[in-house]
């Protein structure tokens, strides 16, 4: 349960979570809707598909994810979106505003590394 | 300790406790030794056969492991449910031979009661139950969205059980028993209708 809640904690985990609702979704089109580099996906789905809430499928050349969540992880996921459970964000997940990257360019600066 | 170690612990317990209650009635009632011989012989050879399920060797291929233990998973919460209800009835009637004069109505409320979980418990799993994508004669989306329902659905049924028994006169208990499991079989059989008829609406 302690790796459930761990996933859980975490707002662009639970993101995901919420996108694969309503349909399958592969790893691609999952990250389109984030704005974090490929390995930091990976590194999230490999939490999700270790607390065994998604399950990944090959379909042809891609990976399909979908949703392997419990009544009870359904609700958990419900209540941490009621309540904002407060897990560490991640860094450059989408914000209404873009990436933090994006808004500085906007800004006409850059961050310096 | 995980779930399913306890699980694993409580599946088998039970149906020993059960042999050992059966057998105390067996004492205290040795009029009817017979029948008590039966129970206990038919309980023996319940949890052996329970064990060798649950414990017996699992070999063959990954997928055939991983099919092995979704069945045994799946039979796991069968097994402590019914050993519960077993040992209800059982304990009920060792109460009675002891002369305690229990409410009448308390095994059956104990047992209405474990049957809401057992519904609960089964609900909770529906949606984790995932047939693979290549072999879905549906729509990935919406048949999932239908294995959700059906899981929230029975969940609520079984609560709504449990809560039932616990809190209204026998009587009303059993009359709303009677709209409530039908009632949820036939909201989640009209979603299945529904399910069925986009795939035809489909093809």
């Amino acid at each position: 349960m302690n790796t459930v809640f761990k996933a859980l904690a975490d707002p662009t985990r639970r993101r995901v979570l919420q996108l694969l609702r309503a349909r399958p979704l592969s790893a691609g089109e999952l990250a389109d809707h984030f704005a974090v580099s490929k390995p930091t996906m990976s590194a999230h789905f490999s939490v999700l598909q270790e607390a065994g809430l998604i399950e990944a499928q090959k379909n042809g050349r891609t990976i399909l994810y979908r949703l392997k969540m419990s009544v009870l992880e359904d609700a958990l996921l419900g209540f941490a979106q009621t309540l904002g459970w407060k897990g560490k964000p991640t860094e450059g997940a989408r914000h209404p505003g873009g990436s933090r990257e994006r808004r500085n360019e906007a800004k006409g600066f850059k961050e310096e590394a | 300790m995980s779930t399913r170690t306890i699980s694993n612990l409580l599946a088998p317990s039970l149906w020993v406790m059960s042999t050992a209650v059966a057998a105390a009635n067996w004492y205290l009632q040795p009029e009817r030794r017979m029948a008590w011989a039966t129970a206990i012989f038919m309980l023996a050879c319940v949890t052996v056969a329970f064990l060798l399920v649950l414990f017996g060797p699992s070999e063959g291929s990954s997928e055939d492991q991983a099919t092995r233990q979704r069945f045994r998973d799946s039979l796991r919460s069968g097994i402590v449910f019914s050993g519960l209800i077993v040992l209800i009835s059982l304990g009920w009637k060792l109460a009675t031979a002891l002369g305690a004069s229990a409410d009448p109505d308390l095994w059956r409320r104990a047992t209405m009661v474990v049957i809401g979980g057992f519904l609960v418990s089964t609900g909770n799993s529906i949606p984790k139950k995932l047939a693979p994508l290549y072999s879905l004669p549906y729509d990935a989306g919406r048949f999932q969205a239908f294995m959700r329902f059906a899981g929230w659905t029975w969940v609520l049924t079984g609560l709504a059980l449990a809560l039932t028994w616990v809190a209204l006169p026998v009587q009303l208990a059993e009359s709303l028993t009677l709209l409530i499991i039908p009632g949820a079989m036939l909201v989640i059989g009209a979603q299945f209708v529904r399910l069925r008829r986009t795939r035809q609406g489909a093809a």
